[in-house]
């Protein structure tokens, strides 16, 4: 979705400009434009004048307008994708504009936040957890019509994929010879992804050329065949990445973790080839194990390589086949393959219900095993997250652990997307609601979110940590982390915890707090519905209809905001969304943009299904 | 004057063509569709005329319009049962 009738005197102007004004841009590709070779020179020559650059990065406000600078206009002029109707107001509209904000929001300019009032994301603890959960959750209902639509819509793109696969042969790879087999692939998936997901294809797995920090640049790709193939046009757009789960803002191409992985990995090479097990351990791995229990505050870690290998094949080490496990509805992927290959019994509790929970607890307890002729179960165990992404919601942790204590089972705590996100000092949720990090059995996180890296942890006592030493796959066969992963984490985490003796990590996690919330409550403003808590950085935002998850994208897109949709294998057919997903590199004005652009999107497209009632208020940062 | 009316007929079939899904298929695919929900509305129409008057004509005692007329012959010229 490229803005290819844009002319390349705009773009000149933008980096006269930026020449002119004596400053450093940073990646001066605007939409749409073949990336120029004089600007490649250019960095280069930037690169070799190494002094000038140390001297240019320490100036950070040289380095605040610069980001004014390059996020300004004309790189974000609006392009009109359609002739007809549709009524979007100019980017110039909007309340972003460099010369008006430089100082005037209370936005943390120099070193984090400067607004002494604000409150850290943390639970108030005023109201009981029951009460303060529903407070500050929300999962509004469908409106009938609109669930009417979705039904009816997606029945019609089933007729149609059907009338389709009855005319034409799928411009797909056929296997031959293989008369008298059976299918090898499922019918109902191909068919599904041929004709329906095929439509809106160009909204999913777009390839980008940059770092996904607080922008990325996206690589411009067009099909001449509906979806079937894509062919790129060799032109780049940049946008604002609000779909990159880089809640700290840690995945960055600078700074201190990019500094020491690359160090790392001159001194240690990029991988050891071999287990932990075997050749691959080293004082790296069992530091960042010391410094990440420390971090959960438990006695002892182990870290992997993977994030998703950490749920699937460390909980069929921990769960055998006369074990219950009761399993939140809404859990990851990775749990669920986890417990399929454990071969524990699995009872499915309603999102986020403690009635619910407790009516599987109790009947668990009750009845034992019925195919053990009713004999307790060996364990049982509760698995929740802590941040479920699709939902944006937040486990009810005070709830589960005052259960959890009621029925003497094991809790499994998942914290994929809070850790680092949620509570004062990044800790996650055992940290938001003020819990006791020895009440969870087991903790288990991955360092691809808010460290910006790649790998998983489980943390807990040491003997559960000796146990999975000794007894899981993913420690005794799967690689060893790479060192540069394994610094990144490292210095990420060390930042996070203040050990590098500055503020930048607290502020970080401050600022996250605080996008969200505003983020959050702007949305709740326009009128749009959101699922999910107030204080979860994932905030999806529901469009119900495919068609609309493509359109929104597509919009966003030409207005160089780059968001990531669900739809349905991930979601309920009914609740097709559009997923943002904020970061503590985003500014305000970058979200005031994006906001102002949501805002009049969602105007345009039929977004605005919210019957509550609205907050008249500005909302302030 | 005339480009608003184009402007607010375009815009509100592309809303339309959003919530029925037709917006993201192919052409024809389009024109398919739209044949069918044609044929879908003369078959209900024409079974609402010629069989759900006449139910409920006999249901609730109206006499049919042919009937009342004067001069008309019943079942010649207008055909309403």
């Amino acid at each position: 979705m490229g803005n290819v009738d844009d002319d390349s005197a705009t773009f000149e102007q933008s980096y006269d400009c930026a020449n002119n004004r004596n400053e450093k841009v940073s990646t001066p590709i605007s939409n749409g434009h073949i990336p120029s070779h004089a600007f490649v020179q250019q960095k280069v020559e930037g690169q070799l004048s190494e002094p000038e650059l140390v001297e240019e990065e320490q100036n950070e406000e040289q380095l605040l307008l610069n980001k004014h600078l390059k996020f300004s206009a004309p790189a974000y002029t609006e392009i009109r994708t359609r002739s007809g109707g549709l009524k979007f107001k100019g980017t110039s509209e909007g309340s972003y504009h460099p010369a008006k904000q430089l100082e005037a929001n209370g936005h943390a300019t120099k070193s984090g936040s400067k607004c002494e009032k604000f409150k850290p994301s943390q639970a108030d603890g005023v109201l009981s957890a029951e009460q303060e959960h529903y407070q500050k959750t929300s999962f509004e209902d469908v409106p009938l019509h609109t669930a009417c639509l979705t039904y009816l819509g997606f029945y019609l793109l089933m007729i149609l994929g059907y009338i389709n696969q009855l005319l034409f042969v799928p411009k797909v790879a056929t296997e031959k010879g293989r008369e008298g087999y059976v299918a090898l692939y499922d019918a109902f998936e191909s068919f599904y992804s041929r004709y329906v997901y095929r439509r809106v294809r160009d909204c999913w797995n777009r390839p980008i050329c940059s770092v996904p920090g607080d922008e990325l640049v996206l690589k411009d790709r067009v099909t001449d065949d509906y979806g079937w193939s894509f062919r790129f046009t060799g032109t780049e757009t940049r946008c604002l990445n609000l779909g990159s789960y880089n809640y700290l803002g840690f995945a960055a191409a600078t700074g201190a973790c990019a500094d020491d992985s690359e160090q790392r990995a001159r001194q240690k090479g990029l991988a050891y080839c071999s287990p932990r097990s075997e050749l691959g351990n080293t004082q790296l791995h069992i530091d960042l194990e010391r410094l990440t229990a420390r971090y959960c505050g438990v006695e002892d870690a182990i870290v992997f390589g993977m994030g998703f290998a950490t749920n699937a094949l460390n909980l069929p080490s921990l769960l055998g086949p006369n074990c219950l496990v009761v399993s939140d509805e809404k859990n990851h992927a990775s749990i669920i393959l986890g417990l399929r290959l454990s071969g524990a019994t699995t009872r499915v509790f309603k999102h986020n219900s403690m009635r619910d929970l407790e009516r599987v607890l109790r009947n668990g307890v009750c009845y034992g095993n019925p195919k053990n002729g009713g004999k307790p179960w060996n364990k049982i165990m509760i698995l929740v997250e802590g941040i479920f992404s699709m939902e944006g919601s937040l486990v009810r942790l005070p709830e589960i652990i005052a259960l959890k204590k009621k029925y003497k089972a094991y809790l499994y705590l998942d914290e994929a997307h809070s850790i680092g996100s949620m509570g004062p000092t990044g800790r996650g949720v055992v940290e938001y609601f003020g819990a006791d990090p020895k009440d969870v059995d087991i903790l288990m996180g991955t360092f691809t979110k808010s460290f910006g890296s790649a790998g998983g942890y489980i943390a807990g006592s040491k003997k559960l940590i000796d146990f999975l030493r000794t007894n899981s796959h993913a420690h005794c066969y799967a690689s060893s982390i790479s060192p540069p992963i394994v610094q990144q984490i490292y210095t990420s985490m060390s930042i996070i915890m203040g050990e590098d003796g500055t503020d930048t990590g607290r502020n970080k996690v401050q600022q996250l707090a605080r996008n969200t919330r505003y983020f959050r409550r702007r949305l709740a403003q326009m009128g749009v519905i959101t699922y999910g808590h107030e204080d979860s950085p994932v905030v999806p935002m529901l469009v119900y209809l495919f068609s609309k998850i493509g359109a929104v994208i597509r919009t966003l897109t030409t207005r160089h905001i780059a968001v990531v949709g669900a739809g349905f294998p991930a979601t309920p057919i009914m609740e097709g969304r559009i997923r943002f997903c904020l970061s503590a590199a985003h500014t305000k004005e970058q979200l005031d943009y994006a906001l102002d652009v949501i805002d009049d999107v969602s105007e345009n497209l039929g977004l605005k299904y919210s019957r509550k009632p609205r907050d008249p208020k500005i909302i302030e940062y | 004057m005339l480009n608003n009316i184009i402007n607010f007929a375009n815009y509100w079939w592309f809303r339309y063509l959003m919530v029925t899904e037709l917006y993201v298929v192919e052409k024809w695919e389009r024109v398919a569709i739209h044949v069918i929900f044609m044929v879908l509305f003369c078959v209900f129409w024409y079974f609402n005329y010629s069989v759900l008057l006449s139910v409920t004509g006999n249901l609730f005692g109206y006499t049919p319009m042919g009937n009342i007329l004067p001069g008309v012959q019943q079942a010649s010229g207008i055909k309403v049962t």
